[in-house]
């Protein structure tokens, strides 16, 4: 019962509860609770997967025969795929991410100018600087991005940028960056990248991956509008993606931009549906845990005690 | 190792880095001629120089030759070609088909149609 409760979890929580909720735009009105909500659906995707085919052990496993033996040790090797799956891709991931950023730290230092030494300094008032230092490049691409780090963060701005945007514009651009900086949302994103990565296929991981990126977007504009008005965001968000290589035009991201800017209108807290989306993030691995999972281990407990007696 | 090391040897590696790139293109230079430039300005040790500029070595920053019984060095390309180099690496990192999330840009790419319709968007905000 517990085994076919926790299947039938494992496998609604990791399709089709990701795609209906990538589906429902209302959410992005309250990115907090949002991000929080795919986070504990994820979480209790991962768990429940990893309960069933524990769960069918225990079942088995403490029948007599072989068909008991050979059911549980099925059900163990499943187990172990999935939490294999999700390690490896966690090292992979986590290894590849880190030395990419490194590689890029270095050359950043190397090559770009603290941002008190560059000309353009009005957009950034003295002493926040060393928040996150900002490095600027000398080069006539527009381009901001950050560089995450425990200690060594970097937001990364080129010369270019400077000279199209207006000085409250790259304000509300480095606010932006240092909020995804303060925020630790590259952990986040570097989570789902690994669930995406472990599971690329059957699950509507991709979906959880992107949805994710949009609202850690949507929060670090929304501290950007919160210092410097959603005006100075939008326009250097449009001003930034029209000055991006011709090369470009293949990809897919605009239609995320359209949505970041509609949503930079909407400045309402939605307190309603905030809490009703941190009560179904809460529900979500609340419910499960309390009423199988707990019931489960606690007859675990009893099970050595019987076979004893 | 800590921050103050750390951020001296960044320091010093852009030092050594500067000074390597101020001769011309096919220019070598020593860890002695080097340090001699460098000592003009401050009060450095010839054995920092050396783990410095094996530390650039190592990053594949400089290229090493073999003059003798010294090694001589070279930037590994010139600061403008590194820059470019650099930012196209950024754009590689934020491009949605190769995406792995190193980096997160504050644009990501978008269409001729969807610049188009950011520009609707962005008016129909500036009126509202």
């Amino acid at each position: 019962m517990t085994t076919l409760f926790l299947s039938a979890l494992a496998v609604l929580l990791s399709g089709p509860v990701p795609a209906l909720l990538g589906r429902t735009p209302l959410l992005r009105r309250v990115p907090r609770a949002a991000v929080t909500l795919w986070q504990s659906v994820s979480l209790a995707a991962v768990l429940s997967a990893l309960g069933a085919g524990l769960s069918l052990v225990t079942d088995r496993g403490t029948r007599e025969g072989w068909t008991g033996y050979g059911v549980a040790l099925l059900a163990l090797l499943l187990t172990a795929v999935v939490l294999g799956r999700m390690l490896l891709s966690g090292h992979r991931v986590g290894t590849r991410i880190r030395a990419v950023r490194r590689r890029h730290r270095d050359l950043v230092d190397l090559l770009a100018t603290r941002e008190h030494e560059a000309p353009e300094r009005a957009s950034v008032p003295a002493g926040r600087t060393a928040e996150a230092g900002v490095r600027v490049l000398a080069a006539q691409a527009p381009l901001a991005y950050c560089l995450p780090g425990l200690a060594r963060s970097r937001v990364v701005v080129s010369a270019g940028t400077f000279d199209r945007l207006a000085p409250e514009e790259v304000g509300a651009v480095l606010a932006h960056e240092r909020a995804h900086l303060r925020a630790r949302h590259d952990l986040l994103l570097e989570a789902f990248t690994v669930l995406h990565t472990a599971f690329p296929r059957f699950v509507s991981s991709a979906t959880a991956l992107r949805e994710v990126r949009l609202l850690v977007e949507v929060l670090a504009d929304r501290a950007a509008r919160r210092t410097h008005g959603r005006l100075p965001v939008a326009r250097a968000l449009v001003a930034l993606a029209d000055s991006r290589a011709p090369e470009a035009a293949l990809a897919a991201g605009g239609a995320r931009l359209v949505e970041r800017i509609r949503l930079l209108e909407d400045d309402r807290p939605h307190r309603l549906l905030a809490v009703a989306v941190y009560a179904a993030a809460a529900a979500t691995v609340v419910l499960p845990t309390a009423f199988v999972a707990l019931p489960w281990l606690a007859g675990l407990t009893w099970l050595p005690g019987v076979a004893a007696g | 190792m800590p921050v103050a090391l750390t951020s001296r040897m960044g320091e010093l590696e852009r030092a050594v880095m500067d000074e390597l790139w101020s001769v011309d293109d096919d220019g070598w230079l020593t860890v002695r001629e080097v340090h001699e430039r460098l000592a003009r300005s401050r009060d450095i040790a010839y054995t920092t120089v050396m783990t410095v500029m094996d530390r650039l070595s190592k990053k594949s920053l400089v290229r090493q030759q073999r003059d003798g019984r010294a090694y001589r060095y070279q930037a590994a390309a010139s600061r403008g070609a590194m820059t470019a180099d650099l930012m196209r690496g950024a754009l590689e990192e934020f491009s949605e088909r190769d995406r792995r999330g190193a980096l997160v840009a504050f644009v990501g790419e978008a269409s001729p149609e969807e610049r188009a319709a950011l520009r609707e968007a962005l008016a129909a905000l500036e009126s509202g």
